[in-house]
């Protein structure tokens, strides 16, 4: 009544194992601007700012702390991360993940940044 | 900073919305909790928030959720104290063959089934920060709980706590929840120390010492208490302190050692002395603040996490069919086959499958401590609250259809009659 449930169970984890996930991209991350920011003709420094995503499999929810809370819907595919106005690569170990890429805001050119993620919110330390 | 008008008007908005929605579903005859659970979830922002964007923003600003999770935390403690002692292991013994096979069956059924299905929704809704093994243990877990306190509130609505089907429904679900406790302990250990700098011997030891002393020193401390209050018929508020610190204590234990608060809180209820007076007592001082002031806090946060239908498209509504699906198949259909199995007619196992696939707020529990720890996705956990919603929903209707009050009561009438 035991053995046969557990040596199903034991079945199933072993041909999960072999199955590819989403990268991992939730969490807090710190978004650095390399380049500054062109809204007209005139250049206006991006002070570096707080970015929030709420990840479920391949979707993604971003929630820029820019004083207005933007949100973003973006998607997972492979290594690439979109959205509106945005691109970018993931790249790194789930543990110590970047982001690089592109992101534009309304009526403004396009900006590169780089963005850490602080600490990935798993194990609920 | 902690806002305190705030803070006040958000309990007075979620206490006002639980009681008109619980008052609502009573009428439509569903257990008061049942619509405390929904008034959380029309608070959040599956509905306020969806209709109401900017008053949701107002009322319950992400920075002020803290305080309502802390609070909320808080009645959680009290409230698994309160599981905890309502479960008397005595009662387990002497059901025999139907028992036994009922509970194994009903815990391993949908808890394979749960994992099966993780195969499917791992890459949909998972992510590469999370082992297979940690989701798919999960999602077993999760599909395999049972709510002990609402089971036991709907039985004794209907008047069928002393029933054949009643008694064995309750013995099967205490099993169930001790069992799938000690599972989410096993699998919140092995996330946790995935992720954290203390050694996993610390966690695995630490557990064992805990648990030993539990049983083999406060265990034996606790009939003192009992006998205090068979002196006088009631526990002075200096001994109630020492209920409430010894609670703390011991979830502040389980909280070090890195399972999780609520089963420290959880055990010490379960070693509580349970002479039917004394347990009355308790629950009759423990279980009314927290029942109306504290878990409303709790459906309320939960709520305020849930996004159902919010984002995923179509997509999220084909995998909620799915877990919906699943788990009732494990949970309803695994309990009615092990009980006719056992030898129980079929309206009977029917009835006492339909119980056991309760899920209720045991299971709101649960998944928070998922999302916490980050095994599940905000969507898988409004997934999992929608099947924890739709399960508890359809117990009351499905139980009425099946094992109807007038037949019961026909039955009983006829065994008064045999006995005169």
């Amino acid at each position: 009544m035991v053995g046969l449930p557990l040596l199903g169970l034991l079945g199933i984890l072993d041909a999960g194992r072999g199955i590819p996930a989403p990268l991992s991209i939730g969490g807090e991350w710190t978004l650095e601007f390399n380049s500054v920011l062109y809204c007209g003709n005139d250049p206006a420094g991006l002070p570096p700012t707080a970015l929030n995503i709420s990840q479920s499999g391949t979707e993604a929810l971003m929630t820029l702390n820019d004083g207005h809370a933007t949100t973003r819907e973006a998607t997972v595919n492979g290594t690439a991360l979109t959205a509106k106005s945005l691109t970018a690569t993931i790249s790194g170990k789930p543990g110590a993940r970047t982001l690089e890429g592109k992101m534009q805001f309304d009526g403004c050119a396009p900006v590169a940044f780089r963005a850490v993620r602080q600490a990935p919110k798993k194990g609920g330390e | 900073m902690l806002n305190l008008f705030q803070l006040v008007l958000q309990i007075a908005v979620i206490l006002v919305a639980a009681r008109i929605v619980g008052f609502l579903f009573q009428k439509i005859k569903q257990p008061q909790v049942m619509g405390e659970m929904v008034a959380g979830i029309l608070l959040g922002p599956s509905l306020l928030g969806w209709l109401a964007p900017g008053v949701s923003a107002a009322l319950f600003p992400p920075a002020s959720l803290s305080y309502l999770n802390a609070l909320s935390q808080v009645g959680l403690v009290v409230f698994m104290f309160v599981v905890g002692l309502a479960l008397n292991p005595s009662e387990l013994h002497g059901y025999g063959h139907a028992a036994v096979l009922t509970s194994h069956v009903s815990i391993a059924a949908p808890f394979c089934l749960g994992s099966l299905t993780a195969l499917y929704l791992y890459p949909r809704l998972s992510d590469d920060g999370v082992t297979f093994t940690h989701f798919a243990l999960f999602m077993g877990a999760a599909m395999s709980i049972t709510a002990f306190p609402v089971l036991a509130r709907i039985l004794s609505e209907r008047g069928l706590v002393r029933s054949r089907m009643g008694t064995l429904a309750i013995a099967c679900a205490a099993v169930d929840d001790v069992t799938g406790w000690c599972i989410l302990a096993y699998i919140v250990v092995l996330v946790r120390v995935a992720h954290a700098a203390r050694p996993a011997w610390v966690t695995i030891a630490g557990s064992l010492v805990y648990v030993c002393i539990m049983l083999f020193v406060v265990r034996r401390m606790l009939p003192a208490l009992e006998r205090a209050f068979r002196k006088r018929d009631h526990l002075s508020d200096d001994l109630l302190a020492v209920i409430v610190v010894l609670v703390l204590a011991s979830a502040l234990a389980t909280e070090w050692l890195g399972i999780h608060l609520l089963f420290g809180a959880f055990l010490m209820g379960a070693i509580m002395p349970k002479s039917p007076e004394f347990t009355r007592y308790l629950l009759h001082k423990f279980e009314s603040v927290t029942v109306v002031l504290l878990l409303p806090l709790f459906f309320a946060y939960t709520g305020l996490r849930t996004r159902i239908g919010v984002g995923g498209g179509r997509a999220i509504w084909f995998y909620s069919a799915i877990v919906i699906v699943v788990a009732i198949t494990g949970k309803l259909g695994g309990s009615m086959f092990a009980a006719r199995l056992a030898g129980m007619p079929w309206r009977e196992a029917a009835a006492l499958g339909i119980l056991m696939n309760t899920r209720g707020l045991m299971e709101l529990v649960i998944l928070n401590i998922g999302l916490d720890i980050g095994v599940i996705s905000p969507a898988m956990f409004s997934i999992m609250v929608l099947m924890a919603l739709v399960t508890t929903f359809m117990t009351t209707p499905l139980l009425e259809w099946v094992y109807p009050t007038r037949l019961f009561t026909a039955q009983v009438d006829e065994i008064h009659k045999n006995v005169a």
